[in-house]
């Protein structure tokens, strides 16, 4: 091999092992370049519907009609819209829902796991330990839910003013526990009280299965009605 | 001396390529990530044959803090496959150099060639080192670079070697024609011929490569060129990296950021806490793997002490995150109670919970109880706290103040200063974006999209 073909090929050797790193390097950045220029708006539209956000619940019970519901009755409870109404009148209620008081139960009843039912001695609106456990166990597995409902009721027995008047105290002993042992600044704006009194949409038998504080042994139509029903509710309006 | 490698001379030759080739797939593999999507990763020891995969050992090692350098100065950092795709072309031009001149036996050239192929051996020990202990993967695309290192550096060992022999019979040679000329050549030569005597038929054939030598031993100006020849060769393919690597800063402060960074619910937990650093929320799993990669990463960066850390807990377990439909890290939703109930303890928990990922998430296969257990026997002070009715309604405002930021639902995610560190820079361009994120911070000019 003459002198001049052997550092022909020395030279050769040289560039190709100074081309193949640097060719590769500068086509494999190169090629990387273009897809982050040419498929950034495609790859991030991508990956923001691979990844989903952060949401209250909206489970399957939630039909437009119990949507439709819930808002009306939310609206003149106060817990949407005006601020500073807390509560709702049993009339108000009533003429809200535009529906029967079993209808109304019904409403609740895909709720069982999510609620339960305060007993409340008669005549009376002082929560116990018992109470006061249920209620916690029920709040504090809130989830994805938007609104705590507390729905209080009162027997039959006794006149319907001191009755409505009754109803009203149990939700409020409800919502003062809440207040006292939950720290919560959205309160107001999740918890909503309506007070039935003994005028309508009385529980029926089908809610003694639900979780009770009262004794599990005894379930009868006016100890589940001296109650207040709690729920959370998983619907976004 | 005929241009024919000899054996040893096809060792280096094979280790070399070899090397060239394992480290050009994982350098083509990192390159690939500079796009900011995720990839499957060559991981195989027949890298381009056999199928890739996303999360493999070279996925980890890949992902890692020590796969490449200088990651504050350009995304991701030079992956040091680079350098040693680099050096592998070099130690192959070098010895296809030695073969076309006619110097395998020449003592100073296969010297430097064995001392240059210790610096792909001596970095693959220390990497094969970091791989076992620290990051317990065993990539194989590794290993073929830890193979072809160790192949070069025999090769080039047994090169020297032999052309240590072939001087001292040469020197020998001319010793000889003063000395009897009956006495064996390689006994005279040899300071080991007591122990290693070379029979009369290798002494003729050593005498016999002296004579056919062809070339004169290289000089150290040779050898000077050599070395800045080598240097370029690494020198050269890293600059073009630099250069054309895409400008990923355009993306800082474009990923979002925080709708309300006040904690109305106090459900912020002090986590890593630095005086005078940067406010950061991060949003994290204690039971997220990609969570304690993450941190292992930022310790690494040393970046961390730039940050006053707080935690927002989001655990991916759908018994207490209604957003998941699985329960993807069992036992979540227990250990973060757990670091709600800590306080200002909270960075212990999540600590405790990063080391035993794996023993809590089994514990609560069937459901959280076990995972209380854990935490109720490593933290005794928290057991009444653990699973009580406070410390779940905490854990759900922390994931309802998640709804009111319409965060997305992964973790880890990290805000600096009210702004979201973009998911595609959560690892390899971690150190690139965050140092410019904390620099931003403290410049006053990182600003959230909506903030005038």
């Amino acid at each position: 091999m003459s002198l001049v073909v052997l550092n022909a090929v020395r030279a050769g050797v040289v560039a190709l092992a100074f081309a193949v790193p640097t060719v590769a390097v500068a086509t494999w950045t190169g090629s990387a370049g273009e897809r982050v220029h040419d498929d950034q708006a495609a790859a991030s539209a991508e990956t923001s519907g691979k990844v989903p956000t952060a949401s209250a619940s909206d489970v399957g019970y939630c039909s437009p009609e119990l949507k439709r519901i819930l808002r009306r009755v939310l609206q003149s409870c106060g817990l949407i819209g005006d601020e500073g109404v807390r509560g709702c009148q049993p009339v108000q209620a009533k003429s809200v829902a535009t529906m029967s008081g079993s209808d109304f139960n019904a409403l609740f009843r895909p709720m069982k796991d999510r609620g339960g039912i305060i007993e409340f001695d008669k005549a009376k609106a002082d929560l116990s330990e018992e109470d006061a456990a249920l209620i916690d166990k029920i709040f504090s597995d809130q989830r994805g839910a938007s609104y705590f409902f507390v729905v209080s009721r009162a027997s039959p027995e006794g006149s319907v003013e001191r009755n409505r008047e009754l109803s009203k105290q149990r939700a409020e002993a409800v919502m003062a526990h809440l207040r006292q042992t939950f720290n919560d600044p959205d309160l107001d704006k999740e918890v909503g009280l309506l007070w039935l009194g003994e005028e309508f949409a009385q529980l029926e038998q089908e809610f003694c299965e639900w979780r009770r504080s009262g004794d599990p042994a005894q379930c009868k139509a006016e100890l589940i009605n001296r109650s207040a029903f709690i729920a959370w509710i998983d619907c976004t309006l | 001396m005929q241009r024919k490698p000899h054996l040893f001379t096809v060792l280096v030759l094979a280790g070399a390529a070899l090397g060239l080739f394992f480290a050009g797939f994982s350098t083509y593999d990192f390159a690939r990530h500079l796009d900011r999507q995720v990839h499957a990763v060559n991981c195989s020891f027949i890298p381009g044959l056999a199928a890739t995969d996303a999360r493999s050992d070279c996925h980890v090692t890949m992902m890692s803090h020590y796969s490449s350098v200088m990651r504050d100065v350009v995304w991701g950092g030079i992956p040091i496959s680079l350098p040693a795709m680099s050096v592998f072309a070099f130690l192959l031009l070098f010895t296809i150099e030695l073969c076309i001149t006619r110097r395998q036996e020449d003592h100073r050239a296969t010297a430097f060639l064995a001392l240059a192929a210790l610096l792909p051996a001596a970095a693959s020990i220390i990497m094969a080192i970091i791989a076992f202990s620290k990051l317990d993967a065993a990539c194989k695309l590794c290993i073929g670079i830890y193979f072809s290192s160790a192949l070069t550096l025999l090769g080039a060992l047994c090169m020297w070697r032999r052309a240590e022999q072939a001087r001292r019979a040469d020197e020998l040679g001319r010793l000889s024609q003063d000395g009897d000329p009956r006495e064996p050549l390689a006994e005279r030569s040899n300071p080991f011929a007591a122990t290693a005597a070379v029979p009369p038929d290798d002494d003729r054939r050593l005498r016999a490569q002296v004579h056919a030598r062809g070339a004169a031993p290289v000089g150290m100006g040779y050898l000077a060129a050599a070395f800045g020849l080598g240097v370029l060769l690494v020198a050269v393919p890293a600059a073009a990296y630099v250069a054309l690597a895409p400008d990923h800063s355009v993306f800082i402060g474009a990923c979002g950021d925080l709708v309300e960074d006040k904690d109305a619910y106090n459900v912020m937990v002090p986590f890593d806490r630095h005086q005078g650093g940067v406010p950061t929320v991060e949003v994290l799993d204690p039971l997220c793997p990609s969570c304690r990669a993450f941190e292992r990463r930022l310790e690494a960066s040393g970046l961390r002490d730039q940050l006053d850390r707080s935690a927002i807990l989001f655990p991916l377990d759908k018994e207490c995150n209604w957003m998941v439909d699985d329960r993807k890290h069992p036992g979540a939703c227990a250990v973060s109670e757990a670091v709600l109930c800590a306080g200002e303890h909270a960075g212990e928990v999540v600590e405790w919970a990063f080391g035993a990922q794996d023993e809590i998430r089994a514990s609560a296969e069937k459901s959280d109880d076990g995972a209380r257990a854990l935490a109720r026997d490593r933290f005794p002070d928290l057991a009444r706290c653990i699973g009580s009715a406070g410390a779940k309604s905490k854990l759900n405002k922390s994931l309802r103040w998640a709804v009111r930021n319409q965060l997305p639902v992964l973790t880890p995610q990290l805000y600096v200063a009210g702004v979201k560190l973009c998911d595609e820079d959560i690892d390899l361009g971690m150190e690139f974006a965050l140092s410019r994120m904390i620099e931003r911070a403290r410049a006053g000019t990182l600003k959230k999209r909506g903030a005038k």
